[in-house]
This record gives structure tokens, sequence and C-alpha cells, in this order.
């Protein structure tokens, strides 16, 4: 009786975006020197303080989001999509707002500027402009009423604060994983020097958010000073989630970390299909090389979750579906958005992918909540789809 | 239907050695294992190179029991593939790689005159 009547409350014509619960796994708060100083430990603010006197400039300002003088703007073409909107959120209104216009109900928050923050040289600086966002973040951006949920900034330079970090944060209700800064970032994520850090997201139960940009440096696969745009872009995404897979992989990562999630953001889907069968390829003759594992390494990636965006768009979009399945992708591969960025995705983007309801939900944002977990209060509107879903 | 080959004197197949015999149409590997006989396919499943002509040795392992320290285990049981170097599990037929892959295995015995029987 129970399951007849929740039936005829269900709509009887397809599923619309609006019907369909979305997390976006990758948004992105603006976030400014100005902005964090009150949130800087005291001995750091007057370095936060002089940096907030070098006018803003857009992803490229000196001990806040470094870039190499060389890569400067005013050395390209001009762009097609020259400032026809802003693409910064500055504080949460603006965010939940946006994200309403967009049909995304949840947001996970990623910073802007500290995308390079592996860059910064000073260990000990960058370490507290990790916590001045960590704080800036918790106390300005999540609430219960927005729906915004944020990821603890784990910096390379300085491992043992990561950890620190990972424990102040483990219990906050809307801190749901951990934010692992790719661009430029040598060792790679896998190097035992970091395992202290995988070990304390894993304890914390908060899946580790790979995230990469653009950038250009002496780092694999950074070193990019002789292409342009198109190819930086996608070395600088692609390749750095590829060499930090292949990192976690070489150092045995899934089965010293059993239980630790891991996601791959803002690299799209189709690397994953590639690196996995080349990976599997590799494996049959050098299997002595990667001891660690009982299996192929497709076994263990295939329980890694992967982002959406900026998502592939073939002619034929069965395409992107065959991929998926091709590496078991149904139930890891979670949408994002990386609003308000230049190469941002529609939640239509992968919403419109020809496949059942249940998948479109399951892309939208049920995958995401099993990687992020039960910290994400899903808004009573939506309750009465899981409950068809037990119910059948 | 599978028919009864003789494959030589067991005192020729000693603890540590194995032979590579034509039964019928196939070949087949037959390998002493500490006094343990067993016969596997000469074909390799990967690409069909001649399996059990390769070295027989141990192999290395990393397992949360030894704090994934590389360890070398299962001496005289693993034959690699002279192609790709697939590794197989003599005793189980296992591949060591993708443990969904199991060989086929014969049946081999000693008779009454010593000599050593296999059944392919």
């Amino acid at each position: 009786m129970l399951v007849s009547m929740v039936l005829e409350a269900r709509p009887q014509r397809r599923p619309t975006l609006d019907d369909v619960f979305v997390i976006d796994a990758d948004v992105h708060a603006h976030e400014t020197p100005e902005a964090l100083l009150p949130y800087t430990d005291p001995e750091w603010r007057e370095a936060v303080g002089n940096v907030a006197k070098v006018p803003h400039r857009y992803l490229n300002r000196p001990a806040f989001c470094p870039t190499p003088p060389y890569t400067l703007p005013g050395q390209a073409l001009p762009s097609a999509r020259n400032k026809a909107r802003e693409e910064i959120v500055w504080d949460a209104a603006q965010m939940r707002r946006e994200l309403d216009a967009l049909a995304i109900d949840v947001g996970i928050l990623f910073p802007d500027n500290f995308l390079k923050i592996s860059a910064i040289p000073n260990g000990a600086y960058a370490a507290a402009l990790a916590r001045a966002y960590n704080r800036w973040i918790a106390d300005a951006w999540v609430r219960d009423a927005n729906d915004l949920y944020g990821v603890v900034m784990a910096v390379q330079q300085d491992p043992d604060d990561a950890v620190r970090e990972i424990e102040r944060y483990a219990d906050h209700p809307r801190f749901v994983g951990v934010y692992l800064p790719t661009c430029q970032s040598y060792p790679l994520w896998g190097h035992r020097k970091f395992w202290k850090v995988l070990a304390a997201s894993e304890e914390a139960g908060l899946p580790v958010m790979l995230h990469s940009v653009s950038g250009n440096s002496w780092v694999f696969p950074f070193n990019t000073s002789q292409m342009g745009t198109i190819a930086v872009h996608t070395a600088s995404h692609v390749f750095a989630m590829m060499a930090n897979l292949m990192s976690f992989m070489e150092n045995g990562i899934p089965v010293r970390f059993p239980r630790l999630r891991i996601c791959f953001t803002e690299a799209g889907l189709t690397w994953v299909p590639f690196l996995r069968m080349r990976l599997d390829k590799e494996y049959q003759e050098n299997r002595r090389t990667w001891p660690y594992y009982e299996d192929r390494p497709s076994a263990y990636i295939k329980k890694m979750w992967f982002a959406t965006q900026p998502v592939e768009e073939p002619e034929n979009r069965q395409d992107l579906v065959d991929l998926i399945r091709i590496y078991d992708g149904e139930d890891t591969t979670v949408f994002a958005s990386d609003w308000p960025h230049h190469d941002f995705d529609h939640p239509r983007s992968v919403f419109d992918l020809p496949v059942s309801p249940e998948y479109k939900r399951k892309l939208m944002g049920e995958n995401a909540l099993c990687l992020f977990g039960t910290k994400i209060k899903v808004p009573a509107r939506y309750r009465w789809q899981s409950s068809t879903q037990s119910g059948l | 239907m599978a028919v009864e080959h003789t494959v030589g004197a067991l005192s020729e197949l000693p603890p540590g050695s194995k032979k590579v015999v034509r039964a019928g149409a196939i070949e087949v590997g037959v390998f002493n294992v500490d006094g343990e006989l067993y016969a596997l396919p000469n074909v390799c499943p990967h690409q069909f190179g001649p399996l059990c002509k390769g070295i027989v040795s141990g192999t290395v392992v990393a397992r949360p029991e030894t704090g994934f320290k590389p360890t070398w285990v299962h001496e005289g049981r693993i034959v690699v593939c002279p192609w790709h170097a697939l590794e197989f599990d003599v005793t189980t037929g296992r591949c060591v790689a993708f443990p969904k892959l199991k060989l086929r295995q014969y049946r081999v015995r000693v008779d009454d005159g010593g000599m050593v029987r296999l059944l392919a």
C-alpha cells in the first residue's frame, strides 16, 4: 500500500533537472588576502597584509597565487571569452544565488588562488595560509541553511600541519573532504612523506580530493613553457591526475589505506579508461615492481572516484556513456561544475547523457552522497526519491 | 577423450625439474614441486606463448602481514612465461597478476613401474 502511494506521487513524466538532487563536487570560493587577514595567525598578519597591498589580479598574485613572470597576461592572442562575466564568487550568498540559478542543490567549496598553493616556497607561510583559509570557510561560507560544504586544505609544504588541520575539522559537520593541491606539487601525493596525510584522511573518514589548475613550473607535468593555452590546460589537469594516480598505485596506497576514498577532479573522464587499460597491460609484465596487489590495477582504480568536469562532449553522447562503462564508473562518477570558472559545466551537460533516470540520479547526486558521506543533508523535497528506491 | 601418455621415468623428473611433452595434439608441462607432480598446458592464455618452457622459481609480493615489505615467496612454485613474463603458480594453475585467470590442471600419476603417466 505504501509503495503504491509513493508510486502515485512520482511525476508521470521524464525527470527534469529540477526533479533530481544535485551535488556539485567542485565550486570555487574566491579567497583574497583581505578576506583572510582576520583569520590569519597574528605572526603572519604582516605577511598577508603585505600581499593585500598588491593590486588584485585574477589567480595571479605574488606570494598568494604565484605565477612565473613569463606567463603574465598580455602575451597571447585576444581571447574570445574576455570579460564577458567576472568568473569570481566573492561570498557565500553570491554562491548560493548562482548555484540556485544552475539548479545545483549542494556545492563543495574549493579555493581559487590556493589552487597554486604548492608553488609557495615558504612552507610555514603556506601552512598559515591554509589554516586561515580553513577558518574562513568554516566561519564565513558554510551554513546549515546554504547547503555549502568545505574541504580541508592540506598543504604539501607542511604535512604535519596538514594532519593537524584534518584532525581539527574531522568532526566539523560541514567539512566533507580533504583538498590535495596538485598544481606544481612535488613529490606526487603517493610519496611516503604524505602517508600521514592520507592516514589522517582515512581515519577522519574524509575523502581526498585531488585538484589541479593551469600552471607553469619545472615540475612534471607543469614544465610546459613551449605550449599554449590548450596544451597547458590539458597537461596541467589531466596529466597531473594521471601522475598522481600512478603515484598512489606505485606506492601501494589502495592497500595501505584500504578505507581511503580518493577522488580526481577537474580532469574530465576520458583519461580514466586509457590509464586503467595501460596499467593493466604493463602490470602483467612487471607485476613484481608493484608487489602490493592481489589483482590488476583496474581492480583498485575502479574503487576510486572521478568528477565529471570538464566533461568531454563527443558528437555522439553515447560515446561518453560507453567510456564510463569501460571504467566501471556508474557508481563512482560524480557531477562537478567548476563554477564560476571559465570552463564550468552546466548540470545539463551530464544530466542529458542518454542513460536511465536512476543512472542520472547517481551521476548528479547519489554517487556524491556515497563519496562525501552522511554529513551532507538531503533536502526534504528529495526524500521521496530515496524512499521509492528502497521501497522498490 | 583424454588418454594416458607416458612422460618418462620419475627418476628423470626429480624435485625442482620439469619436462614439456607432447600429448596428442597438445603440449603439456609436467612439474615436480617438492615431490608432488603437476601438469599444465604449455600455452600461456595471454598470447599463447610456450609458458611451461619458462623459468621456475619464486616471486615477489608485499602484503599487510609483512608491513608491505617486498618479500620473496613460493620458491619453486612459480613458472614465468618466456614471452611476456606472466607468472603462474604451478601448484594451483592460478595467475599471480590476474587471480581470476586459472589454467587447466591435468592429472598426472606415477605407475607401479615408476613411470610418470599424464592424462590429457
